[in-house]
């Protein structure tokens, strides 16, 4: 990721040390590749020379000196390749085979979200809809999948509203703006899940942003679009072209059936009209030209007179896109989060900027553990919040005035959205999702109103994740 | 000293009435230890103002719905109703009063008037004794909780019992284990293939199966040249599951760490579990060598020196 060279050296070819007449290799091992000190200076690092080599540890023990004779622990064989260790941190089961299947768990259909009856019902995921949030990578490793015989989940209230939410809006052809908040591990991700099956289940298109911070913490590459001026936008091409797969391979029978509208001569490959628009996907093959590629295919989708289909464009892990990014400019100057573009496709859409052409939705949700803490977002969502009750005792909160951690476009874009509290969950949505346990043979206690007390208190008052801490990954089973 | 009598209780404990009572309830006062046997039921801290059968509300509400009219002209036999009502009413306060005036009494003695069995609890208390599992030392198995604190590192409880859930939560996971019949389980064990089923379980039984019977005892010098004199002893349940879970983690310390992330350890200690229990771990020939040199070594112990130490 880091260039071989530092900025300021790139500014002022490395006269310096060529004028010391030291012959330095240029792969000469550097312990501080931002350092602004001329690397030639310092002297190559010494190699493991044999004084290194006799594995004795010497310590001060009752102030005297000791030397113990390490062990020797052997050869282990072959390290494990390249991403196998991150493979095996991110693997995602979706099934148990010991589990015992649960009679009254269905299949989810394209209404049992939005059915208020079926409010502390447990369906379960048809396959397709499975292999579609695989795509998207919607599961999560901390999440429980792997424990029952097929991946369920319960419809709360909060679901029924949010599908609510989405079902009003596109049958009047708008688009839904919501943002889920909520306590840790209150099922804020499930949710993204279950508004993501809908979508699935419905033809929606889906585009869904796994985790902010991939976008925003400096791990991908990133280079100036060209002819942006002020502010200067920044594109991703490697995220892009995962984007674009990702978005391939989740939503392939819609594309295959929708068509271009305009003919698009600035792709790497020339895409007229009528093509397909999985054509045009397909015509990201590298990196390079994936983001003019990812612009095309959003024109087309939010082509107006096409007859597209509604659009859900979802993001978890919302608070990684309010900050500061950890990239910089050419002038070594920070790059705000919403100068990437593909943050500010998403920005845009989620204040309101952008209006999908046959309505849909744009959901985040925010995280608690691993989220920076945002005051201008925090501050928003409360705003939002206190707007929606409307009450007449609660009144909206201002900023503060003594703090200078505000930002402007961050409360711009929560302007106008939706908030919706991922809250615990009743004692009867509790006790189907434990008679579900139960059922399954993971929960081998019977269900009746104390052990169902008992939970719901142990899971902080209905916290979904907590009670699954307290009954599922427990050492009493 | 006699124990204090608490009169605010006691005023409290009166019911009163405005009414005069019509007439004396005749009933001698019963024995203290009368009062102690029968069961307290209700609490008299105010007046018991439902009443008690249709028969008295309906006759009440006849009364209350006629405040300004005199009582009905009545017939001799239903004055005769009323009046019987009205003492009935009486003594019911005069049982409450009685009452009230036995836990005094009971005070007086310096014994505690309320049943703590009927009173004052919402879900009623326990059946004693209590299960073992209630007591919050043993609330877990007592292999798991022993084993548990052999995970432990630096003193964080709290992660070796996650780490131990994660154990659990693999083994209930993975496919039901192939036993190999050149190395038996422990009697008694259920089916490979309910294994899975009761990870707790699945766990002790790869612990036992594996659990060495004796450890070798060296007595220095007793061997005659400065050697030692190994000696087999044998161990108790506790250490002997120590010992085994020891060689366990020893042979998980030997396995390749194939990923990161927090179920890496967990997910290492739970395949060398299943590896015991299908007869492929190398904790099997330890366990064969003690028992192979406690075996030899058993003659040692006719040693005369050794009796001593015995």
């Amino acid at each position: 990721m880091s260039a071989t060279n530092c900025l300021r050296c790139l500014g002022r070819p490395s006269v310096a040390g060529a004028s010391r007449g030291v012959v330095v290799p240029v792969f000469a091992p550097r312990t501080a590749p931002f350092s602004t000190t001329a690397i030639q200076n310092a002297l190559p690092a010494k190699g493991k020379s044999g004084e290194h080599q006799d594995r004795s540890v010497r310590v001060y023990r009752a102030g005297r000196k000791m030397t113990f004779k390490k062990k020797h622990t052997g050869d282990r064989g072959k390290p494990p390749a390249p991403g196998e260790r991150k493979a095996f941190r991110k693997k995602i089961v979706l099934s148990n085979d010991n589990a015992l299947p649960v009679p009254w768990v269905t299949e989810m259909e394209a209404s049992s979200l939005s059915n208020e009856n079926k409010v502390g019902t447990i369906v379960s995921l048809p396959p397709a809809v499975q292999d579609q949030l695989r795509a998207t990578e919607a599961f999560q490793p901390t999440q429980t999948w792997g424990l029952f015989r097929k991946p369920s989940t319960l419809i709360r209230k909060e679901t029924v509203e949010l599908v609510g939410k989405m079902e009003k809006a596109t049958a009047n052809k708008q688009t839904a703006r919501v943002v889920l908040t909520g306590e840790k591990i209150s099922g804020k991700s499930t949710m993204l899940i279950q508004a993501q099956s809908y979508a699935y289940l419905n033809n929606w298109i889906v585009i869904h942003f796994p985790d902010a911070q991939e976008l925003t913490n400096g791990s991908t590459e990133y280079a100036p679009v060209p002819n942006t001026e002020n502010p200067t936008l920044y594109m991703q091409q490697n995220y892009c072209l995962k984007l674009l797969q990702s978005i391939k391979k989740a939503n392939e029978k819609i594309l295959a059936k929708l068509l271009t509208v305009s003919n698009h001569s600035e792709l790497p490959q020339n895409i007229p009209v009528n093509q397909t628009l999985l054509s045009l996907i397909n015509a990201a093959k590298e990196a390079e030209g994936a983001w003019s590629v990812f612009q095309a295919l959003w024109s087309e989708l939010n082509a107006h007179g096409a007859n597209r289909p509604p659009i859900l464009l979802s993001m978890d892990n919302l608070p990684h896109i309010m900050k500061i990014s950890e990239y910089r400019s050419a002038s070594f100057d920070k790059i705000h989060s919403h100068d990437l573009s593909l943050v500010k496709l998403f920005t845009e859409a989620l204040s309101g900027n952008t209006r999908f052409p046959s309505g849909g939705a744009v959901i985040a949700a925010t995280n608690r553990n691993n989220g920076p803490r945002i005051p201008s977002m925090e501050l928003a969502l409360k705003q939002r919040l206190a707007e929606q009750r409307a009450s007449q005792e609660e009144t909206v909160p201002v900023r503060d005035p003594y703090f200078k951690g505000y930002d402007d476009r961050v409360e711009k874009v929560l302007k106008s959205v939706e908030v919706m509290e991922v809250n615990r969950i009743g004692k009867r949505e509790a006790r189907s999702l434990m008679e579900y346990w139960a059922a399954s043979g993971l929960l081998r206690t019977t269900v009746d109103e104390q052990t169902v007390s008992e939970k719901w208190t142990l899971g902080g008052g209905g916290v979904l994740g907590e009670m699954e801490r307290a009954a599922l990954l427990t050492m009493k089973i | 000293m006699p124990p204090r009598l608490n009169l605010a209780s006691a005023f409290r404990a009166l019911s009163l009435r405005s009414t005069t009572p019509a007439a004396g309830p005749g009933i001698s006062q019963p024995l203290l230890s009368q009062k102690l046997a029968a069961p307290v039921a209700r609490r008299f801290y105010s007046d018991n103002l439902t009443p008690n059968s249709n028969n008295e509300s309906s006759s009440s509400s006849q009364i209350a719905s006629s405040p300004g009219q005199l009582p009905p002209s009545s017939s001799s036999s239903s004055s005769k109703e009323v009046g019987e009502q009205q003492q009935q009413q009486q003594q019911r306060h005069n049982e409450d009063n009685l009452d009230a005036l036995s836990r005094l009494e009971m005070v007086a003695y310096g014994l505690n008037p309320f049943n703590a069995r009927k009173e004052g609890h919402k879900y009623g208390l326990p059946s004693l004794p209590l299960p073992s599992e209630l007591h919050k030392d043993h609330r877990y198995d007592d292999v798991m909780g022993q084993i548990t604190r052999l995970l432990m590192k630096d003193g964080k409880l709290s992660k070796a019992q996650r780490d131990m859930a994660m154990i659990l939560n693999y083994l209930r996971t993975s496919p039901a284990p192939k036993t190999n019949p050149a190395r038996p389980l422990i009697p008694g064990s259920p089916a490979p293939h309910f294994l899975p089923l009761d990870p707790v379980t699945y766990l002790r039984v790869a612990i036992d199966s594996v659990a060495p019977l004796v450890k070798i005892r060296g007595f220095r010098g007793l061997a005659g040249g400065g050697r030692n004199l190994e000696v087999p002893a044998p161990l108790a349940a506790r250490q002997r599951r120590r010992t085994a879970f020891m060689w366990i983690l020893d042979a998980v310390q030997k396995r390749k760490s194939k990923g990161s992330g927090r179920k890496m350890f967990p997910t290492r200690v739970a395949e060398e579990i299943v590896a015991v229990v299908e007869g492929r771990s190398t904790v099997w020939d330890k366990r064969a060598q003690v028992h192979k040199l406690g075996t030899a070594t058993r003659a040692n112990l006719m040693n005369s020196q050794i009796k001593n130490f015995l």
